[in-house]
């Protein structure tokens, strides 16, 4: 039996079952109600003007346009819905191996959703555990798309039993993996089983394991080559009101891809997170080792961001700063371990520090470094990837002002990409205001610097924005490398929001670098000229 | 595919006909404070008490100045005029561990669900944050994206006149 038979079969016996029920309860027609329809439209259109100064070309198209159409309609516990998308062609640079000009429905699904049960068929998104085996989701900002198309069925058998089952092909642009993966998840919280079930514990103790599974016919010379990949994983979890310790352990099968160069050896990944809270006080540590751990559908694919079957992200703090994102750094699945520990406080409002109306500091570190065995997830190789280290005070002196002031220093390893010099050592200041003059009329303004003494050296920045009545703001920014290039890098624009829609206009340079998520990076190409962006949601 | 696509769609017409209430996705969060919480429930549970969802993450920071600004008059404006408020943390597992440390650090007052896989955002077609939906009985009244400072009395103000 093929899949879409399968599934057919499937879905024919569901709904046969849930008619019959339905019917069989004699529900009074009288009472029916329409259901929900809710959407959504985005759209990011640019016109690229030649600038030889940032090395931005005009592509052929001078005109370039992501469009995500998305509409859901719910009724009782059933939904389904459709996204269409549409590149006319692709803005420059969004997908990694080539410009899409086209349009089509690349997502379709029909959902049945009780409290116990849900089932699926179409294109589905899940993750197991904290997505170190799995996880399949959708980032527009970097291009990224890897729903399964098949089914996916959850069960509560029980409210402390969790168990999810996936089957299907990976999306790839506008296609499907060859491959197919399987998966299982099982989660039990074991507190329910030792204590009554009227408790009101706060505790949580909770047990889990997946099992994923990818399938790709080799038709090669080689005996050993594997058409089957196996990943198994087990994790724990446990929580209370003020502290939380969880673990994970992931094993993936000999998986020889094109990525890691047809490789036999197995993957493996270790994470470990805790976290303490008490009185205006949190702080947690992330540990995570990988080896060998690029998890991907197809075994010939030479993109990291297409198709990819887990969730690798950098466990480092995303800054909002234009300088602390010049060196930032993405997790090196075939082999990394590191750590990152945040802490935050809140000093109370009326002491001496805290003020009228409190004060905030928060810290992070984080440090990555090779891996001298991959076979061995804790043995700590010599060459440091990257180390970032920061301070963040958050002040407010009155209803109307409010200032932040930002230290950091990164360290970061020019192999990595984006960086000619193999060591380079970046210390930033940050310092930030937002005073709002007048009911819904704010300005606000962000001053920063970078000092770097190799690669591009030192870099400045200056961010202002206004917002003179509610739906309208405009900004202006500027990041100037006066380092070595004696380039700037300005930005102007405008937005305007009426409830859940936005519509943006901006103009200026788009500098060369790396934009990063769930440890996939998208080397965005240098550019000059207009964006225009337009988002909106709705629902009756 | 496109069979399946017709035999969805029977599925559901067949399906319209019978079922009675209209409703949301069922969704299942876990909150901060260890609860494990059905959005649908939620919904359908606050009645013609005030629900408002403030969608968020620990790395927006126009969305934190939002939920701070809201914190610091919060309970002023639940003694005017009492409602349930729920940030939502769309974080996922680069920083959905940072979010319980971050939400008690900042003392905010209100519980914080956890959406790591983007399943309620994407089932309410959220696209930016921060992003507000206020319900009530059972219906989205109002929904807001983006953030600007002083927009939150706005929300008061409807949630006053609601």
């Amino acid at each position: 039996m093929n899949t879409n038979r399968l599934i057919h079969f499937i879905v024919s016996i569901v709904s046969l079952l849930l008619f019959t029920n339905n019917v069989t309860k004699g529900q009074n027609v009288s009472n029916y109600l329409t259901g929900h329809i809710n959407g959504s439209y985005e759209n990011y259109t640019q016109y690229y003007m030649k600038d030889s100064k940032i090395n931005a070309e005009t592509p052929d198209n001078k005109f370039a346009s992501n469009g995500f159409y998305k509409l859901d309609y719910n009724y009782g516990d059933f939904s389904a819905g459709i996204q269409y998308e549409s590149y006319l062609p692709s803005i420059y640079g969004y997908f990694p191996t080539s410009t899409i000009n086209g349009s089509k429905i690349v997502n379709k699904y029909f959902n049945y959703s009780s409290s116990k049960f849900s089932l699926q068929i179409g294109d589905c998104y899940e993750q197991f555990g904290s997505g170190l085996i799995f996880r399949a989701f959708e980032n527009r900002q970097i291009g990224i798309n890897n729903a399964i198309e098949g089914m996916k069925l959850n069960v509560m058998p029980t409210d402390y039993i969790k168990l999810k089952v996936i089957y299907g092909k990976t999306r790839e642009l506008f296609d499907y993996s060859k491959t197919y993966t399987r998966g299982a998840d099982a989660e039990i919280d074991l507190i329910p089983l030792f204590t009554s079930s009227k408790s009101t514990s706060t505790v949580n103790l909770t047990i889990g394991g997946s099992f994923v599974s990818k399938y790709e016919e080799y038709t090669g010379p080689q005996n050993d080559f594997p058409n089957t990949v196996n990943a198994l994983s087990g994790r724990m979890n446990y929580s209370s009101n003020h502290f939380s310790l969880s673990g994970e352990y992931v094993n993936k099968n000999s998986d020889p891809i094109l990525l890691n160069n047809y490789s036999l050896k197995k993957g493996k990944a270790l994470q470990f997170n805790s976290a303490f809270t008490k009185n205006n006080f949190g702080v947690s540590v992330d540990c995570r080792a990988l080896s060998n751990m690029i998890f991907i559908a197809d075994r010939d694919n030479e993109n990291i961001s297409i198709g990819l079957l887990n969730y690798l992200p950098a466990l480092t703090k995303q800054h909002d700063n234009l300088t602390s994102n010049i060196y930032v750094y993405s997790a090196q699945p075939k082999g990394e371990i590191g750590f990152q520990s945040d802490c935050y406080y809140t000093f109370k409002k009326n002491s001496s520090i805290g003020g009228k109306y409190g004060t905030t500091i928060s810290g992070n570190y984080s440090y990555y470094q090779s891996l001298n065995d991959s076979s061995d997830l804790l043995s700590f190789g010599k060459k440091k990837y990257y180390s970032d280290a920061n301070i963040e005070l958050r002040k407010k002196w009155s209803k109307k002002l409010e200032t932040t002031f930002m230290v950091q220093n990164i360290f970061y390893n020019g192999s990595l990409k984006v960086a000619s010099h193999p060591n380079v050592i970046s210390n930033i200041l940050a310092a930030g205001m937002i005073y709002k003059f007048a009911p819904k009329k704010s300005v606000r303004l962000k001053l920063e610097h970078l000092s770097a003494k190799n690669d591009k050296g030192n870099w400045a920045s200056a961010v202002t924005e206004f917002s003179f009545s509610s739906p309208f703001a405009f900004f202006a920014s500027d990041l100037y490398n006066y380092g070595t290039s004696k380039i700037h890098y300005y930005n102007i624009g405008s937005s305007i929001t009426n409830k859940s829609t936005r519509f943006s206009l901006a103009y200026g340079r788009q500098r060369e670098g790396l934009f990063c998520a769930g440890g996939v990076c998208r080397s965005i190409p240098a550019s000059y000229g207009f964006t225009a962006t337009l988002t909106t949601s709705f629902s009756n | 595919m496109k069979s399946i696509l017709v035999l969805m769609i029977t599925c559901m017409l067949i399906n319209f006909q019978v079922r009675a209430q209209e409703s949301y996705p069922s969704v299942q969060l876990k909150a901060v404070s260890g609860k494990n919480i059905n959005f649908k429930d939620v919904v359908s549970e606050s009645n013609d008490t005030i629900l408002v969802m403030s969608f968020w993450a620990t790395w927006c920071v126009p969305c934190i100045s939002e939920l701070d600004n809201i914190n610091d008059v919060f309970e002023e404006k639940q003694a005017i005029k009492p409602f349930k408020y729920y940030g939502v943390a769309i974080d996922d597992s680069r920083t959905a561990q940072r979010v319980k440390p971050f939400v008690r650090g900042k003392g905010w007052k209100f519980d914080v669900l956890m959406d790591v896989n983007s399943e309620l955002k994407r089932a309410l077609n959220i696209t930016d944050v921060p992003h507000v939906i206020i319900f009530k009985n059972g219906k989205i009244i109002y929904r807001h994206t983006g953030y600007i400072i002083g927009e939150e009395d706005n929300l008061f103000d409807i949630i006053k006149k609601s």
